[in-house]
């Protein structure tokens, strides 16, 4: 047994020339957290021991501990020993250690290549070229996924049996019921800002009045239903994506594949469904609210009664207005259902990945809906509406 | 360090654990002793991966006392607890990789965490357990998605290997693997243990795996723990023990050892 730095001295490694013998004497712990100075010595002593050498004798007598680490420095060191051309031979090595050190030599531990260094221009440019492409595989096979979808919804109301009411009815408690707090309040809250905001606007020509038509107007047709539609997609489509895509992980999807269901029937249809349902009621409860809060603040600061409130109300809008923002409601639905349930079904079995797609799928569905939203624009107006 | 009392590295004393109203474990006693391949077995939900997690400190018992290397995990403060931790490696029933991350970045990421290491250094150790763990270095770059399960558990137990832990803790390493895997497995677990002086504590229902490698087993039954070596468990007079030794299954991994012996 070595002296009393036993417990105490870290590893240590020391080397000296005796006439063409080299005497090298390894000590100490040589373990993981000595390993880098242990490195630093080892270099040391091959920088001395230069390409001269005879027969080298390395002693372990003194070496206390041995892990893989330390096994690995140790059979490094008398290879690069052997290669400078010197005859290697160990003494004192224990034979717990001597089985660890055989074992270590026993593998071949090329280090594994770092990951390629790509030219920074190159890769820039790999990756525009390799996104584009992609974005344009993903819209392709977004565009089969609604295909496929509309297909077994044809089905389904072909054969109304097979919908699945219970499923269609949670997601409407969840997507439908516990919505409306949080819509509700966005809605009122909008509507006393609008109020507000027109009201300052509209005073400078003393046209306060129609801070009401305003308010109307664009709650009805745009604000509502593109608020609720936000809302939900942040809401619904995400929480879509993740159930969807953590079924995914647990290859619950491959299972109902192998019972002979429809992950579309079963699924997605329900979801659908139910969000379709679900956005107009919240669109109109958010027009409502939205409504609502322009009249509270109306009330307050405008000094406009909700008797003329509501009789401004009844002049400035038709029926007309509200079913132009209400139709798009539907739409939005579907929009935002399809995503949320496509993303979903892309996950690739990892925690990061449904990550990754329940972000992607809230940033794609409120970016169709307002690419919706513009072609509706386009449309009505085209229409004179 | 002190060895004496270090000779058992796991002692676990009047364990009770429950969760709700059902008592999984009732004054359970067990001790490892260092150097052996320890077996762990026990029906479905006889309590095998929950006395695991209390011994890991990963579930609080309700009583009893656990010490591990010496050490009572319920005193430790936060650092000697990360401490202790770096000397024990654990392998989760499916791999427990880190997802988003490559191979070689799971088996560094305890290394990073605990040691500043140069960059060179860090990858040749990487190969190094990789190759323990008898992966092809080439694997080091894959995700573990793009493993095959087998592939997943070694890379497990490569990053388990990463910190030169003294105990090793298994879950069922062998579920889920082909006969040939199993046994390759069960070679490498014995091997590692054998040539990096490893104690091993192992979860497993794999009867061919404790007859092949483990010293000493353990039986969860009626809350408590039979220790023992296979032959004295063999030979105790329970029911559980004699359905699950002498059922067709016991007695057909027993039958390569016997000849063996």
């Amino acid at each position: 047994m070595a002296p009393q730095r036993t417990m105490t001295a870290g590893g240590w490694l020391t080397g000296a020339r005796e006439g063409d013998r080299l005497l090298i004497e390894a000590g100490g712990a040589w373990t993981l957290e000595e390993l880098v100075r242990l490195d630093a010595a080892r270099q040391t002593l091959l920088v001395a021991a230069e390409a001269d050498g005879a027969a080298a004798r390395i002693d372990l007598a003194a070496l206390d501990a041995l892990d893989t680490a330390g096994a690995w420095l140790l059979h490094q060191l008398e290879r690069n020993l052997e290669s400078l051309g010197w005859r290697v031979e160990l003494v004192g090595l224990r034979d717990g250690h001597a089985a660890l050190l055989a074992e270590i030599g026993r593998l071949q531990a090329p280090p594994p290549a770092p990951a390629a260094e790509i030219n920074p221009f190159v890769r820039v440019l790999a990756n525009l070229g390799r996104n584009t492409l992609a974005a344009g595989a993903e819209a392709a096979r977004l565009l089969s996924f609604y295909g496929q979808t509309v297909l077994t919804l044809a089905r389904v109301l072909l054969r109304p049996s097979r919908l699945r009411l219970t499923s269609l009815t949670h997601h409407l408690e969840q997507t439908c019921v516990n919505a409306l707090p949080v819509v509700g309040l966005i809605s009122f809250l909008i509507g006393i800002v609008m109020a507000y905001q027109g009201a300052d606007q509209l005073r400078r020509f003393g046209a306060e009045i129609f801070t009401v038509d305003l308010l109307a107007i664009s709650a009805l047709r745009e604000i509502g239903i593109l608020l609720t539609a936000v809302v939900v997609a942040g809401r619904s489509g995400s929480a879509f994506t993740a159930q969807i895509g953590m079924m995914k992980v647990n290859e619950e999807i491959d299972a109902l594949r192998t019972l002979g269901l429809d992950p579309l029937e079963v699924l997605v249809l329900p979801r659908l469904l139910a969000l379709m349902i679900a956005l107009p009621l919240l669109a109109f409860f958010a027009d409502i609210m939205a409504l609502f809060g322009g009249g509270v603040m109306c009330a307050f600061v405008l000094d406009i009664s909700p008797d003329q409130y509501i009789n401004r109300l009844s002049e400035a809008i038709w029926p007309r207005t509200f079913w132009v923002g209400i139709v798009k409601a539907p739409v939005f639905a579907f929009v935002i259902a399809m995503v949320g349930c496509y993303e979903g079904l892309t996950v690739d079995g990892s925690a990061e990945s449904v990550g990754r797609k329940t972000t992607l799928s809230v940033v794609v569905a409120i970016f169709l809906v307002i690419v919706c939203d513009a072609i509706f624009s386009i449309v009505f107006s085209s229409l004179g509406i | 360090m002190n060895r004496s009392r270090e000779d058992h590295v796991v002692r676990v004393s009047g364990l009770r654990t429950r969760f709700g109203s059902q008592v999984v474990h009732d004054g359970l006693d067990l001790e490892v002793r260092r150097g052996e391949v320890f077996g762990i077995v026990g029906g479905s939900g006889a309590g095998k991966s929950v006395l695991l997690r209390c011994i890991l400190g990963l579930t609080q018992p309700e009583r009893g006392e656990i010490e591990v290397l010496g050490q009572q995990i319920r005193r430790l403060d936060e650092r000697a607890r990360s401490d202790l931790q770096a000397r024990q490696g654990v392998l989760f029933q499916g791999g427990a990789l880190f997802s988003s991350l490559t191979v070689a970045e799971n088996i560094q990421t305890p290394l990073r965490e605990r040691l500043r290491l140069p960059e060179s250094l860090l990858r040749r150790l990487t190969g190094l357990k990789l190759e323990l763990a008898g992966l092809p270095v080439d694997a080091c770059h894959k995700y573990p998605a793009e493993l095959s399960g087998g592939m997943r558990k070694r890379a497990g137990l490569a990053r388990a290997l990463a910190l030169e832990p003294e105990i090793l803790f298994l879950d069922e390493p062998t579920a889920g693997l082909d006969p040939i895997g199993a046994a390759d497995f069960d070679r490498l677990i014995r091997g590692l243990q054998r040539s990096l002086g490893l104690t091993v504590v192992m979860v497993t229902h794999d009867l061919d795996s404790l007859v092949a490698i483990c010293d000493r087993v353990a039986a969860l039954v009626d809350h408590r723990a039979l220790v023992g070596t296979l032959d004295e468990l063999r030979n105790l007079d329970h029911p559980w023990l004699r359905a699950y030794f002498h059922g067709p299954r016991g007695r057909a991994a027993a039958r390569p050892a016997a000849q063996g012996a």
